[in-house]
């Protein structure tokens, strides 16, 4: 008794180790990639420069007015009419170092909030949808989403016949399923008749107190609510019906889709973030699902749950530690994405509002000089979004190879 | 093969569906009354009221329970939804709010030039992709694999509106070699068949049109076609060093084949499977970036249509043009995965 | 017999991220026309890197051949430039991989790829090739082999792939085959039916084959002479008599003490050696088998064993306690 619990101890002090070494391997592998070093100092000058800029050097982009320092070209020596202009200074005569700098901060905030919304709503969903739909719900489970699922679809008829009772029971109709099923070993042919005469009546007899018509729809709506509640689905249902939702997105193409949310919510950086960010979500919601299947596919995982332990204690346990590292290369990508994507809204006048300092906006108001040859007011905050991506994206491939030396992309 | 393409058509359409629902919904959550947005500030109560019924704004969104109630089962069905439906099926997308042209009409006129112009960027993304990954994978760990993967990364962090403009800045501004936008100078004709001026051109055998227009496309084509590119190298890379590492390559190689044909014949089919996704995935990307790039080129195709619209609020052709672009992007899915049946025999057909 | 091929101190390794893989150290044997070789030893121990480092398919980098001599009809193999040894593969050398389901290319048919192997070495053309690679496939026992032609790789069996392979690597009538574990992956009735053909194919043709295995039983069967590797070397090579009946090496009277009974199923487990096979990146300086062997001393720690002559020419043993442990001596 004493030995087995003692090999088991060991076991699990094994696989700890095991992990933490592999972090420690991954960074030895990160550190030896050089593009990948590159593109990690790359990053952190990226992140030192616009965290100090915002917060030790000041800037007032409303009052931030010269003209008589219109459109000057790069000037690195001071003289006495003019100051020191790195990147020169446009139609404004502003400063275009000083608001390239600056601009990095909004970048960082859309970047880093975009991918959050992105990463917790479709991660939180894909991380769903993959567990159950290769674990096996248990009863409680199955009993909670039957009972909602059968609340929403009754949502249906208690609108059509302004009953809001009916959703109650259908409620009701989807928890008697997942009961019939396990206590009273329905069989299959009973549940067929049973469940859609059941939901048939719960509809149409309150509906025929409103109207013939309304008792005829709310028939047929419940009919068929109680064919689809006749078996208690399992977490298939749900996964399909995330992933069918991640489709639809999917199949508008990111830009247009952000442009159409940021049009639909008006312009601003903020806005601009919640759009590129409902854009992000399928992507990780894909990714997080595809990795949890896999993980539960694993011996251990399925050991684990043949023995009985809790589904949030595998899910904390086994799931999430290993679908972190796709997670992590993902939103290292998803960064450099997001920073794109704003500057393209910026571009379109969709994103940052004028005088806020925004890579795309700066982009955006100088081509409109472009031919009085002002090369520099277009070069460097292109040239800024350019390599704060380029260095993101050179980090995560880093990262990958890192983190998972089979795969490749 | 005629059941596979029907099973697979079918499955698309509750995708469709869903499309025109969010759509649909898109359209109806914008703040403002459509009627006074068509109308303007001014109008008379009477006027907004006779515009509501004649678009159908009085309706309910979806059904209508209170016609059910009086017990007309017709009426409960008549909705916005079902009537933007019903006109979907007639290809009838509405008009422009502020032109009052039907939609569909100044599409077909439109469409054309964003086709031509990713046409073109794809075909010059698989030019240049393909073989630049091909080469890079058979090269493994070299300097022409250490620049391809730089280079297709750099192409992977381009901002095009950005490139775009540089390409304008250096070959417009400064060198005057080429055009800052548009699709043909004034004074030049081209005879219209297809509506893709280099293909009319050709077919017509208007030799000085073809070059106007190519001079006119290339700068937008390669702004647009550096991010495709970029990840088809990458991806036809990647996808080539997975073939290479098969048994069935070691076994070509034993029978004594060369190089070349072990590369092209027995790798590159089995290599090109996911590289088609991605080119369907970029197909719909490519569309969207046309938004930019026609942006800042003045391309007459539908992206600088639908940018003008979103800053205008004209709403039906944002719809339409969306929808299409969604229609295409699930249709050019349907062909990939068509092409993947027939490259690949172990998938069935039937 | 006369001399077929013949290596001279083959030594292969791979430049891995761990370091230096020592594959093969030092490999030396000949092959007689038509002699039928067993190759056997533990997982790990060199014996496809060796036969693919004879026919040239090591991967370079990460691998190497930095030493020794291929001598295959008076030419150094490992000095022929591309297009001389794409010359000797498949046509005087073929090859038979372990795993028949991945071995053939998925995309195109099985007619295709022996199609391919003959239009390549042969002047036959296309409609001539075809003939004969039906002819190939009912050699093998393919029924229907006109139909077959026309298959492709997942629509056959594992057993009826792997006959594939063996047609398409006879199709231009190698002076050696190589079969590496080719029946590894195919269940016990499959097993015996491909090794009866190849002894059949073998009779008919008048080749010389080299066969990969674990199964020291199938060996036993069918060859002439036997290689025991252990680690990149070889630490005993003899008849199969010699090396069933008068062993020598510690290490082959493990592998004979694993040899499963009659009653067991060919191919299940066979090793039970205590311990495991050394690393090939840290490599001990004595003898490879040290660590495991039950009759070591101090010598052999630090010394590697030559390989002698034990009992007569024919039987080669690397070990230094041979004859102590054949008298009795050492228990
Ligand atoms: N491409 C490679 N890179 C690095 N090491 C390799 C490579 N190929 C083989 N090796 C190493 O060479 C050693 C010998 O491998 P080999 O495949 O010859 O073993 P084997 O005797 O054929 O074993 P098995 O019976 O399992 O097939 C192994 O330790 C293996 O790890
Ligand atoms: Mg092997």
């Amino acid at each position: 008794m004493e030995e087995t619990k003692f090999e088991i101890n060991g076991l699990e002090d094994f696989a700890v180790r095991e992990h933490r070494s592999l972090w420690i391997d991954a960074w030895r592998r990160l550190v030896a990639n050089r593009t990948a070093m590159v593109g990690l100092i790359v990053v952190v000058l990226f992140l030192l420069s616009a965290t100090f800029a915002h917060f030790f050097w000041d800037y007032e982009p409303k009052i931030d007015l010269d003209y008589g320092a219109k459109l000057l070209p790069p000037q690195l020596i001071a003289t006495e009419e003019v100051d020191i202009h790195l990147f020169g200074t446009d139609k404004l005569g502003r400063d275009i170092f000083r608001r390239t700098i600056h601009g990095g901060w909004n970048s960082l905030r859309v970047g880093l909030v975009a991918v959050s919304i992105s990463l917790l709503v479709g991660g939180i969903l894909g991380l769903l949808a993959g567990f159950f739909e290769s674990i096996h719900m248990n009863f409680w489970e199955s009993f909670i989403l039957m009972t909602l699922l059968g609340f929403a679809l009754g949502m249906l008829p208690a609108w059509i016949a302004r009953q809001f009772f009916q959703a109650i029971l259908f409620a009701l109709l989807g928890a008697g399923s997942v009961v019939f099923d396990r206590y009273l070993n329905g069989k299959k042919k009973h549940r067929l008749y049973i469940f859609p005469a059941l939901g048939a009546m719960l509809a149409a007899l309150p509906g025929l107190m409103v109207g013939p018509m309304v008792a005829l729809v709310c028939g047929v709506v419940g009919l068929l609510i109680g064919l689809l509640l006749s078996k208690p689905v399992g977490g298939e249902l749900f996964s399909n019906i995330v992933m069918r939702i991640m489709d639809i997105i999917l199949s508008f193409p990111s830009y247009l889709l952000a442009i159409a949310i940021v049009a639909f919510l008006g312009p601003g950086l903020e806005k601009g973030m919640i759009a590129i960010g409902v854009v992000g979500i399928p992507v990780y919601a894909r990714l997080a699902r595809s990795a949890v299947m896999s993980v539960t596919q694993k011996e251990y995982v399925l050991a684990s749950h043949a023995v009985g332990e809790s589904h949030s204690r595998m899910l904390f346990r086994h799931v999430l530690p290993n679908i972190l590292s796709p997670i992590i290369v993902q939103a290292t990508m998803g960064l450099a994405n997001a920073i794109l994507s704003a500057a393209a809204l910026g571009f379109l006048g969709l994103g940052a509002i004028p005088p806020e300092p925004e890579w795309g906006a700066m982009l955006g108001d100088s081509y409109k000089y472009l031919s009085s040859g002002a090369w520099w007011a277009v070069l460097f905050p292109g040239l800024a979004i350019m390599l704060s991506v380029l260095g993101f994206n050179l980090l995560g491939d880093g990262l990958r190879d890192a983190l998972d030396p089979k795969i490749r992309l | 093969m005629g059941r596979y393409i029907l099973r697979r058509l079918l499955s698309v359409i509750p995708t469709l569906i869903g499309v025109t629902l969010v759509i649909f919904l898109f359209q109806r959550l914008i703040p403002g009354d459509p009627a006074v947005a068509m109308l303007g500030e001014r109008a008379t109560e009477e006027n907004i009221a006779r515009i509501r019924e004649q678009f159908g704004l009085d309706r309910p969104s979806f059904l209508d329970r209170d016609a059910l109630a009086e017990g007309d089962l017709a009426g409960f069905f008549d909705s916005q939804y079902s009537r933007y439906f019903g006109r979907l099926m007639r290809f009838d997308l509405g008009e422009s709010i502020h032109r009052r042209i039907p939609v569909a009409e100044t599409l077909k006129e439109r469409f054309p030039a964003t086709l031509e112009l990713s046409l073109l960027s794809m075909s010059i993304a698989l030019l240049i992709g393909i073989p630049a990954g091909i080469a890079s994978a058979s090269k493994r760990n070299t300097a022409l694999d250490g620049v391809t993967m730089v280079g297709s990364l750099i192409g992977v962090s381009m901002p095009i509106f950005w490139l775009g403009i540089m390409e304008i800045m250096l070959f417009s501004v400064f060198l005057k070699w080429l055009p800052t936008g548009g699709r043909l100078p004034t004074g030049v004709e081209i005879q219209s068949i297809t509506n893709l001026l280099l293909l009319d051109s050709l077919l017509t055998g208007n030799f000085a049109g073809f070059v106007a227009a190519l001079k006119h496309i290339i700068l937008p084509a390669v702004a647009l076609a550096t991010i495709p590119a970029a990840i088809i190298t990458r991806m036809t890379r990647s996808s080539m060093l997975d073939v290479l590492q098969e048994d069935y390559i070691r076994t070509a190689t034993a029978k004594g084949l060369s190089l070349k044909v072990v590369l092209f014949r027995h790798a590159l089919k089995n290599a090109f499977l996911p590289v088609i996704t991605i080119i369907g995935l970029q197909a719909g990307s490519l569309l969207a970036g046309a938004v930019l790039t026609e942006t800042i080129f003045s391309w007459p195709g539908i992206g600088k249509w639908v940018y003008d619209s979103i800053l205008g609020r004209d709403y039906p052709i944002v719809q339409g043009v969306t929808l299409l672009i969604a229609i295409i992007f699930l249709f050019v899915n349907l062909v990939v995965d068509l092409s993947y049946a027939i490259l690949d025999p172990r998938i069935s057909l039937e | 017999m006369d001399g077929l091929i013949k290596l001279e101190n083959l030594r292969t390794r791979f430049h891995t991220e761990d370091g230096v893989v020592n594959a093969v150290n030092g490999v030396s044997y000949e092959m007689a026309q038509g002699e039928v070789l067993g190759v056997v030893g533990e997982s790990g121990c060199g014996k496809s890197v060796h036969a693919l480092s004879i026919m040239r398919l090591i991967q370079i980098p990460p691998g190497e051949i930095y030493d020794g001599k291929i001598w295959f009809d008076g030419r150094d193999l490992l000095t022929l430039d591309e297009k001389e040894i794409r010359q000797v593969r498949g046509r005087d050398i073929a090859m038979v991989f372990q795993d028949p389901m991945s071995s053939l290319n998925p995309v195109y048919t099985v007619g295709f790829q022996i199609v391919e192997a003959l239009t390549l070495h042969t002047d036959l053309n296309r409609k001539a090739a075809k003939e004969k690679a039906a002819e190939l496939l009912s050699l093998v026992g393919i029924p229907e082999p006109k139909k077959r032609l026309d298959n492709y790789p997942h629509q056959f069996s594992g057993g009826m792939r792997q006959r594939a392979m063996i047609a398409m690597a006879l199709s231009c009538e190698p002076k050696l085959l190589i079969a590496d574990e080719p029946t590894t992956a195919l269940d016990v009735t499959i097993q015996a039916q491909i090794v009866d053909l190849v002894i059949r194919l073998k009779e008919e043709l008048g080749m010389a084959v080299m066969w990969i295995t674990h199964d020291l039983g199938i060996v036993a069967e069918m060859a002439h002479k036997i290689n025991v590797m252990y680690a990149g070397y070889i630490i005993e090579r003899g008849s199969a008599q010699d090396i069933f009946k008068r062993t020598k090496h510690p290490y082959t009277m493990g592998l004979l003490g694993s040899l499963p009974k009659i009653d067991e199923a060919p191919g299940t487990k066979l090793f039970s050696i205590p311990g495991l096979p050394p690393d090939l990146v840290r490599l001990p300086k004595g003898c490879p088998f040290f660590a495991r062997c039950a009759y070591r001393k101090e010598q052999c720690k630090t010394e590697m064993p030559p390989l002698e002559e034990a009992e007569h020419e024919s039987h080669i043993v690397a070990c230094w306690r041979w004859r102590e442990i054949q008298a009795g001596e050492i228990q």
